[in-house]
């Protein structure tokens, strides 16, 4: 009767009686395990039979009897109403005293402490029910007093009921078991309410904190991630701890409002968001361009992770800080074509690009800092030295850092598609030959697939684009290895462009002039339907972006028209 | 119908311990008279490792702590004496007007009374304390001291509220039968007054309603 589960079990004893009229005995055992060493280990493994010997004794034996009378009496009418409210009222009286009594017993402040789940104790309290009991020995009758309540005479019969119990427990070495002192986890991951935010604090193993937010976490780089979490999705599993980062997430202040581009094929991996973060950021890296309208899709890097910040060291930050490149980028014949084909608009020292990343710097695991940003280096070096014009190679800078989730290398066809019809188109030739010594390095692939963006006047752009080519086949004569490798890109990233590639077919590797003179005649063949002037425009800005380049790299520009 | 009194064993407390030790008393008497339906609460004393029980009636809970403060008041007026409390179950009988007596009669058919000494224990002694023949250390005997006159209060208790158990099992007939929806029977409770005189009129009225001598220590 101590819990209210053995009342329930109590009731099932009663019934389950024989005769009715038999005692029911319910005795309150206490279990005593000797306080040894052994207590600890029961502390581990309580469902373990105790080192010692348990020690069972009744310290509480209640009696319940129903007598039956062998007459009974049976009133009747108003008579059995006021017996019928006797025997209630005694009956609650005994209710009410029994549940008074059992609280002043010794066994119910047993019953409390093992009630608290605050320690464990070396003693439990267990009940027997039975319809007969052992006579106590002289020895514990000694130790124990009986009360007995006032029985309650009902109609057929009398219910009776009487404890034993003893006085005292101290006599029982009752005391809780030593627990182990509280042990602080250092290492602890949590729930999964826990916030997937926050950072883990290194162990003395090695291991590093490590964040996984809901997609794309950036774990340090330094650290392995060591300790997977049942409860976390799989985005941090495979997770490449080291990979390079992408460029800073947080829109930058441009100089220039960036606009929503019309992408024909957009990135649409995971990790669109921090595309146009990445894209934003990365336009702030060629915030010097500020003729850079239409901000390009720059793709993220490979490893699915947030855009890092770029730090100080940034080396594309930090040269951009310490050269502005006035690039014009080419933009499709939307109208703001003229005004990025203007290079006048911006001051002269938009014209230069930012140097070459080091001939050492290629995409490397390892490295801190983007490979599609190193290689970004090169290209612009390439470009700065392969005469390449401005705005080509503004967006060839640009569109350098833009990646994809496929792959490393950027892409950049698609920008030129999406930004409309390049106007200009290089020689396949000349950006294959340049193109080795970067594809030896990387696998260079264009940040987007090809669209179907369709220009009309591809062929202008294609002559605009051979002449190019011969810009860059002058750049690889002037050659270094890096500055054929730039230019190489840059031709592929305009080969690939929309235009470009219904002429690809057309392209074959030649010599540089003979492949310049077919570009120049298959160019022709595609001549696209639109203003000359604009045509004009445009070379003339690729053409001072070339000599720009040239005049850096000191080499004399060819024209077409001095070749001619 | 007899009014059953029932005197309790008295209890030498201390002033701090009157709260606890009337609300333990006087909580358990009424559980056993309150015989309606009620719920059961389990009170743990914080002075003694005793469990009592009370009706689960915020009303009764309040006015018995009233009764128990203007006791606490009567005793800090006056100190070192003992007092008594007396609960009284009555019922409620009408009765023919007359010129000395209303219109309403109450018959006292229970009567508790709850003897308490209330004793200022001394504190912190010196040596020339007669409470402590040898004086080994004033702190040491002065906890021990506590303890075990804390030991002997809570057994006192514990025997006073076995003694409840007990009259309440005993007598049962002159318990007046239960009305349907009525939970609590009639009671009252009565705290010394102020005045000396007016205490001992408040025994004569007592005697004259009840009947039965007052025992008065």
């Amino acid at each position: 009767m101590h819990q209210p589960q053995k009342e329930n079990i109590v009731f099932e004893d009663l019934f389950s009686l024989r005769n009715l009229f038999d005692p029911m005995v319910i005795d309150i055992i206490l279990v005593h395990r000797g306080s040894c060493s052994s207590s600890v280990d029961n502390l581990y493994s309580p469902s373990a039979p105790a080192a010692g010997p348990a020690d069972e004794t009744v310290i509480e034996r209640w009696v319940v009897q129903y007598d039956c009378p062998r007459f009974i009496a049976t009133p009747s009418g108003a008579d059995a109403c006021v017996s019928y409210k006797k025997i209630y009222k005694k009956s609650i009286i005994l209710l009410r005293s029994l549940y008074t009594q059992m609280r002043l017993l010794p066994a119910y402040r047993i019953f409390k402490q093992l009630s608290s789940l605050s320690q464990t104790y070396n003693f439990d309290l267990v009940y027997k029910v039975s319809s007969f009991s052992h006579p106590f020995s002289r020895e514990e009758e000694s130790g124990m007093k009986e009360y007995i309540f006032a029985p309650v005479e009902a109609l057929s019969g009398c219910l009776s009921v009487s404890v034993t119990y003893r006085a005292t427990l101290s006599d029982f070495n009752l005391e809780p078991l030593v627990s182990l002192p509280p042990k602080i986890i250092t290492d602890y991951v949590g729930s999964p309410t826990t916030d997937p935010m926050r950072s883990f604090p290194s162990s003395d193993k090695g291991a590093h904190a490590t964040s996984f937010p809901l997609r794309g976490a950036r774990p340090p780089s330094s650290s392995p991630f060591q300790r997977p979490h049942s409860w976390s999705s799989g985005f941090h599993r495979g997770f490449p701890s080291t990979k390079t980062q992408s460029l800073a997430g947080s829109p930058p202040v441009y100089r220039t409002s960036p606009k929503p581009y019309d992408i024909a094929s957009p990135p649409t991996d995971l990790y669109g968001n921090r595309i146009q973060n990445q894209r934003v950021s990365t336009l702030q890296q060629v915030t010097a361009y500020d003729e850079y309208k239409s901000s390009p899709p720059f793709s993220p890097s490979a490893s699915p992770s947030t855009p890092s910040y770029l730090s100080g060291t940034n080396p594309l930050r930090t040269r951009h800080c310490s050269e502005t490149a006035p690039v014009t980028i080419p933009l499709p014949l939307t109208g703001r074509s003229t005004r990025y084909l203007s290079p006048n608009s911006s001051d002269p020292s938009r014209h230069s690009l930012p140097p070459l990343s080091p001939r050492s710097s290629k995409h490397d695991a390892s490295s801190q800092e983007s490979p599609s940003g190193i290689r970004s280096y090169r290209k612009i070096e390439a470009l700065r030295a392969g005469e390449s014009p401005s705005g080509l190679s503004n967006n060839y800078s640009a569109q350098k850092v833009v990646r994809d989730s496929k792959d490393d290398s950027g892409r950049f066809s698609a920008l030129l598609s999406s930004s409309g019809s390049p106007r200009i188109g290089f020689s396949r030739s000349s950006s294959r030959l340049s193109f080795q010594d970067d594809m030896d390095d990387c696998e260079f692939s264009c940040p987007f697939d090809v669209d179907d963006v369709d220009v009309s006047d591809s062929s202008s752009q294609n002559t605009e684009g051979k002449k190019a080519s011969e810009f860059t086949a002058q750049s690889n004569l002037v050659g270094k290895k890096s500055h054929d490798a730039a230019v190489g890109i840059l031709v592929h990233m305009l080969r690939t462009a929309p235009p470009l590639r219904q002429d690809s077919s057309c392209y074959s590797t030649h010599s540089l002039r003979t492949e310049y003179e077919g570009g120049v005649s298959i160019a022709s063949g595609f001549f696209m339907p639109r203003k000359t002037a604009d045509a004009l425009e445009e070379l003339n800005s690729y053409r001072e972006m070339k000599d720009l380049l040239l005049s850096k790299s000191g080499t004399r520009v060819v024209r077409k028209e001095e070749i001619k | 119908m007899n009014c059953e009194v029932c005197q309790l064993k008295e209890l030498e407390v201390e002033h701090f311990e009157i709260r606890e030790v009337l609300r333990c008393i006087l909580h358990t008497i009424v559980f056993h008279r309150a015989l309606g339906l009620v719920r059961p609460k389990d009170v743990d004393l914080e002075l003694f490792e005793i469990t009592y029980v009370q009706c689960g009636d915020v009303e009764l809970e309040k006015k018995i702590d009233e009764k128990i403060d203007h006791f606490i008041s009567w005793v800090e007026k006056h100190p070192n004496k003992k007092s008594q409390i007396c609960l009284s179950f009555y019922e409620v009988k009408s009765k023919q007007p007359s010129w000395f007596t209303n219109k309403t009669e109450r018959l006292y058919w229970e009567q508790w009374y709850i003897n308490l000494n209330v004793t200022q224990h001394p504190k912190h002694h010196s040596s020339k304390s007669h409470h402590t023949k040898l004086v080994v250390d004033p702190g040491e005997s002065a906890t021990e001291e506590r303890s075990s006159r804390r030991a002997m209060v809570e057994a006192s208790l514990r025997e006073v509220l076995f003694q409840i158990i007990k009259f309440v099992n005993e007598k049962k007939d002159h318990v007046p039968p239960i009305s349907e929806g009525v939970i609590y029977f009639p009671y009252e409770i009565t705290i010394p007054s102020s005045s000396d005189s007016a205490f001992g009129m408040d025994m004569i009225k007592r005697m004259l309603h009840s009947g039965h001598p007052t025992m008065l220590s």
